[in-house]
C-alpha cells in the first residue's frame, strides 16, 4: 500500500466526511420518529435522500420491503462514492474495511446459484457496498453454475479462499466453512494492511484487535449456548489478543462460574469485563438473552470507533466513523420500520438502536 | 321392511330370529367398539390440546423471532442465511391401527438441526438468526406432532360418528322392525294353525253327523 505524504489529503479528506457526517440523521429525529405512525415514518423516509431511491425501486417493491431495499440501495451508492473521494493510499485502506460486504454478496450469489434460484431473486439480496460494484455483481449473476461465479471473480483479493474451500463447499452442500475462512482471511487481510503509512493506523489496528476480540467472544457464546462440540478451533478468528487455543480451552470449560472467572481474568478491557459482568449478573448466557449481549457489544465497539474519531480528527478514523455512523443510519431506520410494522413496544425498538 | 312384503312361513321365523340374534349380537359389539372408541378419543384429545397449546405458543416465538430478526439483521442479511440451508426436513408416513380405525403415524428428519449443520457461517451471522432457526425447526417439529395428532383426532371422530350411526340404526331401525315382522309372522302362523284346527273340528263333527 502506498503511503500519503503530508496532512494535506487527510484535511480535505477529513473535512469531506464531516461535512457529510452533519447531513446523516440526528439522535434526537431517531427518538421523534418512535412516535410516529409507520406512514408517518415513511413519508419521512421519502423526504430524506433515500428519495431517489425510492423511486427507482417502487416499481419492484412496495412497503416495507421498498423502504429497506432502498436504504441498503443508499449505503451502498454511498459507499462506492466514499471510495472515489478517497486519495491513493486510504483507498486502498478503505476498500479493505468495505470487503465485508463483498465476501457477504459473494457468499449470496454463490448460495442462490446452488439453490438454483434465478439472478433476479439473487440479485434482491445483494448490498454493493463494497469493491465490487453493482455492474460487476450484475454481470457475475448471470453466471450458470458456482464454478463460473469463480471464474469470474479472478481478480478478487479473496480469490484464493474462495478457489481453495468451494470445491469442498459444493461436495458437502454447505457453504459454512468457506464463509468462515473468508472471514478469517478478511480479518488477516486487514490486519497485514494496517498500521505504518497511515494516520492513526497503529490505534486503529488495536481497535481491529477489538472487534476480532467482540466478533470471538460472540462466537464463543453463541458456541456454549448451543452446545456445540467437536472441532471448534476453526470457528475463531487469529490475531486478536486472545489466541485460538485461548479460545477453545474457554470452549471447554464446563461450568458456566468458571467460564465467567477465566474470561474475564483474561480480559483486558474494563468495558468488556463491566459489560459481561452485568450480563452474568442478570441472567448469564442463555440462549434467549445472546443477541442482548451481541447488541451491548457492538455498541461498545462503535462508541469506542466515535471517541477516536474525536482524538484523531484528521487520520483514517474519522473515514471509517462517517462508513459507520451511515451504516448505523441504515440499521437504526430499518430498526425502527421494521419493529413498527412487527408491533414491537418502543421501548424493545429504541434498545436495538445504535445511537 | 314392509310387514306386507313378509312371507308368513315358518321358515321365515327361523330366519328372522337368526337375523336378530345376528344384529343383537352385532349391536352389542358396535356398542363396545363406539364406548372403546370413546375412550379413545379423550385420551387423544387431551394429547392434542397439548399439543395444539405448544403449536400456538411456539407459533407465537417464531413470528416474535423473526420480526426481532428484520429489525436487527434486516431481511436481506436474513434471506442471504437462509439460502445456505440445504437439507430440507423430510417426513415418513406410517400407519397404526387403534381398534380398526387406521391413523397415521408421522416421523420427521433433518428438522432439528445444530448450530453447525445449519450451512452458514458463524463469523458473518449473529445469534439472533440462531434463535430464529430454533425457533423455526420448533415449529416445524410442533406442526409434524400436531398434524399426527390431530388426524389421528379426526380419524376417530369419523369412526366414531358412523358406529353411532350403526348402533342407533341397529337400536331403532333394524333390530325393531325385524322384531315386529317376527311377532307378525308368529301372530300369522298361530292364527293359520287356529284356523287349521277349527276346519278339522269341523270336518271331524260333519263326518260324525
Amino acid at each position: 500500500m502506498s503511503a500519503i505524504v503530508g496532512s494535506a489529503p487527510y484535511i480535505y479528506v477529513c473535512t469531506r466526511f464531516r461535512v457529510r457526517r452533519m447531513k446523516l440523521i440526528p439522535q434526537e429525529e431517531y427518538l421523534r420518529m418512535l412516535q410516529m405512525s409507520l406512514p408517518e415514518i415513511i413519508r419521512l423516509i421519502q423526504e430524506t435522500e433515500y428519495k431517489r431511491e425510492i423511486d427507482e425501486l417502487s416499481h419492484s417493491f412496495h412497503g416495507i420491503d421498498l423502504i429497506e431495499v432502498a436504504l441498503s440501495w443508499n449505503l451502498a451508492k454511498t459507499y462506492q462514492k466514499v471510495l472515489a473521494i478517497m486519495p491513493e493510499g486510504l483507498r486502498e485502506m478503505t476498500e479493505s474495511y468495505l470487503r465485508r460486504w463483498d465476501i457477504q454478496n459473494v457468499l449470496s450469489i454463490l448460495r442462490g446459484k446452488a439453490q438454483g434460484l434465478p439472478p433476479g431473486k439473487i440479485k434482491e439480496v445483494l448490498i454493493p457496498a463494497g469493491e465490487l460494484n453493482r455492474d460487476y455483481l450484475d454481470k457475475i449473476i448471470t453466471c450458470a453454475e458456482p464454478e463460473k461465479v469463480l471464474e469470474s471473480l479472478k481478480r478478487w483479493r479473496l480469490f484464493p479462499v474462495l478457489a481453495r474451500e468451494l470445491p469442498r463447499a459444493a461436495e458437502s452442500g454447505s457453504f459454512s466453512s468457506l464463509e468462515n475462512e473468508l472471514y478469517k482471511q478478511f480479518y488477516h487481510d486487514i490486519l497485514e494492511e494496517t498500521g505504518a503509512g497511515i494516520k492513526g493506523g497503529k490505534e486503529f489496528l488495536e481497535f481491529l484487535r477489538l472487534e476480532i476480540d467482540i466478533r470471538n467472544l460472540q462466537t464463543l457464546f453463541r458456541l456454549r449456548v448451543n452446545g456445540a462440540k467437536g472441532e471448534v478451533v476453526t470457528f475463531f478468528i487469529p490475531g486478536g489478543t486472545f489466541t485460538v487455543e485461548e479460545l477453545v480451552r474457554l470452549h471447554e470449560v464446563s461450568s458456566p462460574d468458571a467460564f465467567f472467572d477465566s474470561l474475564t481474568a483474561q480480559l483486558k478491557s474494563r468495558e468488556l469485563v463491566s459489560l459481561l459482568g452485568r450480563f452474568r449478573q442478570k441472567n448469564g448466557l442463555a440462549p434467549g438473552t445472546l443477541h442482548e449481549i451481541e447488541s451491548a457489544l457492538t455498541l461498545m465497539q462503535y462508541s469506542r470507533l466515535e471517541m477516536m474519531a474525536r482524538f484523531h480528527p484528521f487520520s483514517i478514523w474519522p473515514i471509517l466513523a462517517y462508513i459507520e455512523r451511515k451504516k448505523q443510519e441504515i440499521t437504526n431506520l430499518r430498526a425502527i420500520t421494521r419493529g413498527k410494522q412487527a408491533g414491537l413496544p418502543m421501548e424493545q425498538i429504541r434498545n436495538y438502536l445504535v445511537m | 321392511m314392509a310387514l306386507r312384503d313378509v312371507k308368513p312361513t315358518r321358515s321365515e321365523l327361523i330366519n328372522l330370529k337368526r337375523k336378530i340374534k345376528l344384529s343383537e349380537r352385532g349391536y352389542n359389539i358396535l356398542k363396545m367398539k363406539r364406548d372403546g372408541l370413546i375412550l379413545e378419543f379423550f385420551k387423544v384429545l387431551d394429547e392434542a390440546r397439548t399439543t395444539r397449546g405448544a403449536l400456538e405458543e411456539k407459533y407465537g416465538k417464531a413470528v416474535g423471532m423473526i420480526a426481532l430478526s428484520n429489525t436487527i439483521e434486516g431481511t436481506l442479511a436474513l434471506k442471504s442465511a437462509a439460502l445456505s440451508v440445504k437439507e430440507i426436513p423430510t417426513i415418513q408416513l406410517k400407519s397404526k391401527n387403534i381398534m380398526g380405525v387406521v391413523v397415521p403415524e408421522i416421523s420427521s428428519s433433518k428438522v432439528k438441526k445444530g448450530l453447525l449443520e445449519r450451512g452458514y457461517g458463524l463469523l458473518g451471522t449473529t445469534s439472533v438468526m440462531d434463535e430464529t432457526a430454533t425457533s423455526y425447526e420448533d415449529l416445524v417439529e410442533a406442526i409434524i406432532r400436531s398434524a399426527e395428532i390431530e388426524t389421528t383426532m379426526k380419524k376417530l371422530l369419523d369412526e366414531i360418528e358412523s358406529t353411532k350411526r350403526r348402533v342407533n340404526a341397529l337400536e331403532f331401525k333394524v333390530i325393531p322392525e325385524l322384531t315386529e315382522a317376527r311377532d307378525f309372522i308368529k301372530m300369522r302362523l298361530d292364527e293359520m294353525e287356529r284356523e287349521e284346527l277349527f276346519r278339522l273340528k269341523k270336518i271331524k263333527a260333519r263326518t260324525k253327523g
